[in-house]
């Protein structure tokens, strides 16, 4: 059952549309993410729906009611700011105890919803500080702890993990998703940073210029991207996006460019039919180019690509391996490996087989996908 | 080009006001050699910052020497050192295009138009391919990124002796600082400038540092290669540090082969691990990576799994619980079960032992052999 529907939502600021006809479901339990770059209209929506920021066309229904022209705080929702938006004159009790308070609850309750979040989120020995005595990673879960102890009927969550260092945020990203699963009401999180939406939402609406692009779970985005928007922008390394013309050679579809000529599995050629002899854009994930003795597929001459490596960046994993061709005009692109590529390899050319049967295409004008995956 | 080193160099801030106050920067000694870039990560505070403002001279040290090749620069006023300097907020000239920003120095100093245009015309040509057509544009026209390409031509075009950048793309998004620093990498290595290079974010400062300097509270814990860091860490600081999700930290009492956590619960060591290891209090440190994952008991312990985590983007997923009083992040195959229980054992030969008091590293995994 839906819990939040928002249909057509639109927000004019002057000659700028913001938010551009946004429509989406939420469910009883579940946690959007709203992912873009800056400017994509992400936190402008989440503001209409807090209702800081009145909408400019467009319904929003908290179950069956519309609140477009209901008062912020007899929305009930509770937010969590990226700047934490704590009171700096009252103690670390006090700011999480205002929501309760202003709403009339009982000292009783009052006093033991504080100490029961603070000691979820670890600042029960802090209570009596205020804010300035604190870290912001404290500061953070100070917010978290003023969320928590609301009834609201919606979370939302603007950048909150924006302004903690690495460590911190892998914690603080615990700590929402516990704070949820104990909430289990609807939740909308805000953030420009795609691995952390891929890491926390159940849904990820991806936005650009005022609208969405895609919504999905985490997997379908990653597997298949309805455009070259949201191949591009889920993933990292990002996805290596090459312009190729498909030729056709013997029964046989060919992608290729001046760097390029790769064979294409049979089961694509329905979609790339009309699309022989045109240009297209071809798309592979950076693990689905592998060292050719290492492929889990038959390697040919049609299936590689060579490149210089310009860049080995390690991770825990393994690495990343940044290239660029070497025939015609320089193209970089990137192939992640399971293992450590030794840096004896920087600045030498290397062969890596490509996956094809993993290839993306899609539409260099439209930039839609040409396949149903 | 040149290498730099630091002798011994101290910093107080307010050291009139506050008698006893630490320093800023406590006995730094080290070098960067010539061409290579170094970045610099610690938590908020350490003296990173400063650091890179004391080799720039914009700060002058308490204390100790500063040297460019060999050469005392110590008490050598900034604008005669040679550097360049990249910040956060780009600071280009905003009054002037691109080309303009680059040719301001040439103007300064009173280069001939010949030499400036000789000069212009080849950083152009090795800042790659549409690098002139922002030469021609307005900054306020320029995004986040551009800016910081022509803020780095900027630098290039005077040939510094040293660049020293100071959290230069945190202001961009994600996926823009994703793509600039592969840029900014490139470059760098192209050009064989020695470069200072500061942040906060740790995964940042792998992908832009031949090696990487490790700062707490004014002292460099560390100076060394990713993998150095990453497989033999000097102590827990830097084990915590260095590796996303972070290291899972367990505290831990060992007699014989018993290592009993807080809990009660216990693993048995091997022999060959135990016999290096004091008996008593220890810490034993964990990465992702580093746990055998099972879903039948035999010699793990249960971990209550409060969620897994799926990583489509990095083909991976991560199963989150508290064991022994500390977080676990356990590195598991993206298809595993959703089950609400695991049993853990640490894989010892990938395991870190620290001392339980100054934390410094008892035993670590050290670089694996793997080509």
């Amino acid at each position: 059952m839906a819990s939040i529907t928002v249909t057509n939502l639109t927000k004019q600021f002057a000659e700028k549309t913001a938010v551009n006809a946004v429509s989406f479901e939420l469910g009883e339990h579940e946690f959007l993410v709203l992912v873009g770059p800056s400017g994509c209209g992400k936190t402008t929506t989440l503001r209409m729906l807090a209702g800081l920021e009145p909408a400019s066309g467009g319904d929003i229904y908290f179950g069956e009611r519309r609140v477009n022209d209901i008062r912020p705080r007899d929305r009930n929702v509770a937010m969590v700011f990226q700047d934490y938006a704590v009171f700096p004159h009252l103690t670390v009790y006090d700011n999480i105890a205002y929501g309760l308070r202003s709403r009339g609850a009982s000292r009783a309750l009052i006093h033991e919803r504080v100490t029961a979040a603070a000691k979820t989120f670890r600042i029960d020995q802090l209570l009596k500080r205020k804010p300035r005595q604190l870290s912001g990673g404290e500061r953070q879960r100070v917010a978290l702890s003023r969320a928590m102890v609301r009834d609201a009927d919606l979370f939302l969550y603007d950048e909150p993990l924006s302004n903690l260092d690495a460590q911190l945020r892998h914690q603080a990203r615990e700590d929402i998703v516990a704070l949820h699963n104990q909430k289990q009401k609807p939740s909308v999180y805000v953030t420009h940073d795609q691995s952390e939406a891929m890491a926390m939402g159940d849904r990820i609406a991806v936005m650009r210029d005022g609208k969405i692009e895609q919504i999905g779970a985490g997997g379908d985005l990653y597997k298949s991207p309805a455009n070259l928007f949201v191949a591009y922008f889920i993933g990292t390394p990002s996805i290596n996006l090459f312009d190729v013309t498909i030729e056709v050679e013997a029964d046989e579809f060919y992608a290729v460019n001046p760097g390029l000529r790769v064979r294409l599995p049979a089961e694509i050629r329905d979609a790339l039919q009309t699309y022989v002899g045109a240009p297209v854009k071809m798309g592979l994930r950076p693990e689905d180019l592998h060292s050719p003795k290492l492929a889990p597929f038959a390697v040919t001459e049609f299936n590689q690509i060579r490149g210089i490596v310009n860049v080995i960046e390690p991770s825990s994993t393994g690495c990343a391996v940044y290239l660029s061709t070497i025939e015609g005009v320089p193209q970089d692109f990137t192939a992640t490996f399971r293992t450590r590529l030794p840096a004896t390899y920087l600045e030498k050319e290397i062969p890596l087989a490509l996956h094809l049967e993993k290839a993306h295409f899609f539409d260099p004008q439209s930039g839609l996908s040409l396949l149903k995956r | 080009m040149s290498s730099v080193q630091l002798e011994n160099v101290v910093k107080y801030y307010d050291s009139a006001l506050l008698p006893g106050a630490a320093p800023a920067l406590d006995h730094i000694t080290l070098e960067i050699r010539d061409g290579e870039t170094v970045s610099v990560v610690g938590p908020s505070g350490c003296g990173k910052s400063t650091l890179l403002k004391t080799i720039a001279g914009l700060e002058r040290p308490d204390a100790g020497r500063i040297f460019y090749n060999q050469t005392e620069v110590t008490q050598i006023p900034t604008q005669e050192r040679g550097i360049g300097m990249i910040f956060q907020d780009y600071a280009l000239y905003p009054n002037r295009e691109g080309q303009g920003n680059l040719s301001y120095y040439f103007e300064v100093r009173k280069k001939t138009e010949e030499e400036k245009q000789q000069r212009l015309k080849e950083t152009a040509e090795m800042m790659g391919i549409g690098f002139d057509l922002l030469l021609s544009r307005q900054v306020d026209t320029l995004s986040g990124g551009e800016r910081q390409r022509v803020g780095i031509a900027r630098c290039i075009v005077r040939d510094p002796n040293v660049f020293l950048m100071d959290e230069p793309i945190s202001n961009l998004d994600a996926k823009l600082r994703e793509r600039t620093r592969v840029e900014m990498r490139r470059l760098l290595s192209k050009f064989g400038i020695t470069t200072l290079y500061v942040t906060h974010d740790q995964q940042e400062a792998i992908f832009m540092g031949d090696r990487i300097i490790v700062m707490r509270a004014g002292r460099v814990e560390q100076f060394d290669s990713f993998d150095a860091l990453y497989y033999t860490p000097a102590n827990l600081f830097v084990a915590s540090l260095i590796g996303t999700p972070p290291i899972s930290v367990l505290p831990a009492e060992r007699d014989g082969l018993t290592l009993r956590l807080h809990s009660g619960d216990s693993w048995t060591l091997p022999e060959a691990l135990a016999h290096t290891l004091p008996p008593g209090r220890l810490r034993l440190a964990v990465r992702p990576e580093g746990w055998l994952v099972a879903l039948q008991p035999g010699d793990g312990l249960a971990l209550n799994v409060t969620h897994i985590e799926r990583l489509y983007t990095e083909r991976a997923a991560f199963a989150h619980g508290q064991l022994g009083g500390a977080a676990i992040n356990a590195l598991v195959p993206l298809d595993f079960p959703d089950t609400r229980q695991v049993f853990l054992q640490p894989d010892w030969e990938r395991s870190y032992v620290f001392h339980a008091d100054n934390e410094s590293a008892l035993h670590v995994p050290g670089v694996p052999d793997l080509f």
